[in-house]
């Protein structure tokens, strides 16, 4: 056996190389004349047996330049998400703030208009106030106003450049609102300018701390918009309904900026009630 | 050294130049024209040891390379090494004296000679062959000699050292 050995070796190495050349130059031609399935067969036996631990050396050399390299990217990329982090984190309380500022909904399709409150109505009770925008900005009379807690009023004046809005609390406006539990509807004003009063039928059982929304009817503010919370239930005069002092989400007194939902008053509505 | 010796030494080489191949050639690559260590390796067995030992290492380097080349190609990265392990081995130091330009002029000639063979045997069109010579083939052999050179000369400042 070694004597075979030695003499394929002397074989190959005298000659100058003549019988080996022969020899693996007839191995690469064979290979190069094989069948395609032949040829994928020997790749694929030499890349699973001979050349796997080869494999495992070269790809863990051109491993590190890698790691180094994508260790390079991965620091300049953390130091920009950093940045982005921080950015989006802002971002993100804004949206939130802003969302929260305009009750977002997706059943509210209008267009929202910011305003900044310029004046307030001179007089004793706080009725009405003036804001920065008006018709040029596409506000309109009758379009609900609000901010990021609640309802404020309607435009009851728009001109090019500033709009008056009614308050809840003044006298002449009178709403009508849903309490947010039992479904049932009632209405809401302000006797005196200053406390909110709100009617709700008896049966509703509605009690302190129960939520009053915008009801949608009338035409004019839509259904949902939050509008207070109940402070007092009083007996009334009917005994169908109760009578309850109203605390508003919406401070009035602190107001700086609200929001004017362009929505057009759906006078039909108000024309069908009325017709009844 | 004793023969045993020998051969894992070059084994040892060969895997080195096949890493090198993987890595650094990438790595020093200008314009996408990179020197090819393995074709190095293999001259450099070949003036050394003769054509016998430039036949096997060429005939193992280039099927190492057809492996990972496509499999319609199989066999003629084999053939173009295994020839010049063969053609070069001729030149073995044993008979002939090369100075270092000579060796370059040889590595150089070998690499010609290399891809020559190889463009033959892959069967690609003569417009793609021309192109792939004059954009991949010479910069390639120039960057290669030069780095060889700089293998060749340290191997013989070892040599010089050791006697």
């Amino acid at each position: 056996m070694l004597r075979a050995f030695r003499f394929i070796v002397e074989l190959f190495t005298q000659r100058h190389g003549v019988v080996a050349f022969a020899f693996f130059l007839l191995l690469g031609l064979l290979m190069r004349e094989a069948p395609v399935t032949v040829r994928a067969s020997i790749v694929s036996t030499a890349l699973s047996t001979v050349f796997y631990p080869a494999q495992l050396v070269v790809s863990s050399v051109g491993g590190y330049r890698s790691v180094v390299a994508e260790n390079e990217h991965l620091k300049e990329e953390n130091a920009r998400l950093r940045q982005e982090t921080y950015y989006a984190s802002e971002g993100l309380q804004e949206l939130t703030r802003l969302h929260t500022l305009v009750r977002f909904d997706d059943k509210w399709d209008y267009p929202i208009v910011t305003a900044r409150v310029v004046g307030h109505n001179p007089g004793r009770f706080l009725t009405t106030l003036v804001i920065n925008r008006g018709t040029m900005q596409g506000v309109k009379e009758n379009m609900p106003v609000f901010s990021m807690n609640g309802l404020v009023g309607k435009i009851t004046k728009a001109t090019s450049t500033h709009s008056r809005v009614q308050l809840l609390v003044d006298p002449n406006l009178k709403l009508s609102v849903l309490e947010k539990k039992s479904r049932v509807v009632g209405f809401l004003e302000s006797v005196d300018g200053h406390l909110l009063t709100a009617m709700i039928p008896s049966h509703a059982g509605v009690e302190v701390g129960d939520t009053l929304i915008t009801s949608g009817l009338g035409g004019i503010f839509p259904k949902g918009i939050p509008v207070g919370t109940v402070k007092a239930v009083r007996k009334s005069d009917l005994d169908v309904m109760r009578q309850m002092d109203v605390s508003p989400f919406q401070e009035f007194t602190v107001l700086e900026e609200v929001f004017v939902m362009e929505k057009e008053p759906e006078w039909i509505i108000q024309e069908l009630l009325d017709e009844q | 050294m004793n023969n045993n010796w020998k051969w894992i030494g070059t084994f040892i080489l060969f895997v080195i130049c096949f890493v090198l191949q993987t890595t650094v050639a990438q790595w020093l690559s200008i314009f996408g024209a990179g020197p090819d260590f393995v074709l190095i390796l293999i001259v450099a067995i070949a003036i050394k040891h003769g054509p016998a030992a430039g036949v096997l290492w060429g005939f193992l380097a280039g099927f190492t390379q057809d492996v990972y080349a496509p499999v319609e190609w199989l066999g003629a990265n084999t053939i173009s090494l295994t020839v010049l392990g063969f053609i070069v081995g001729q030149l073995e130091e044993r008979f002939l004296t090369l100075n270092l330009p000579a060796k370059v002029g040889v590595l150089g000639f070998g690499f010609l000679l290399c891809d020559m063979i190889y463009f033959f045997f892959t069967g690609l069109e003569k417009d793609v062959v021309t192109n792939l010579f004059f954009s991949k083939t010479l910069p390639e052999c120039a960057y290669t000699m030069v780095i060889g050179a700089v293998v060749f000369h340290l191997s013989v400042g070892k040599k010089k050292r050791h006697a």
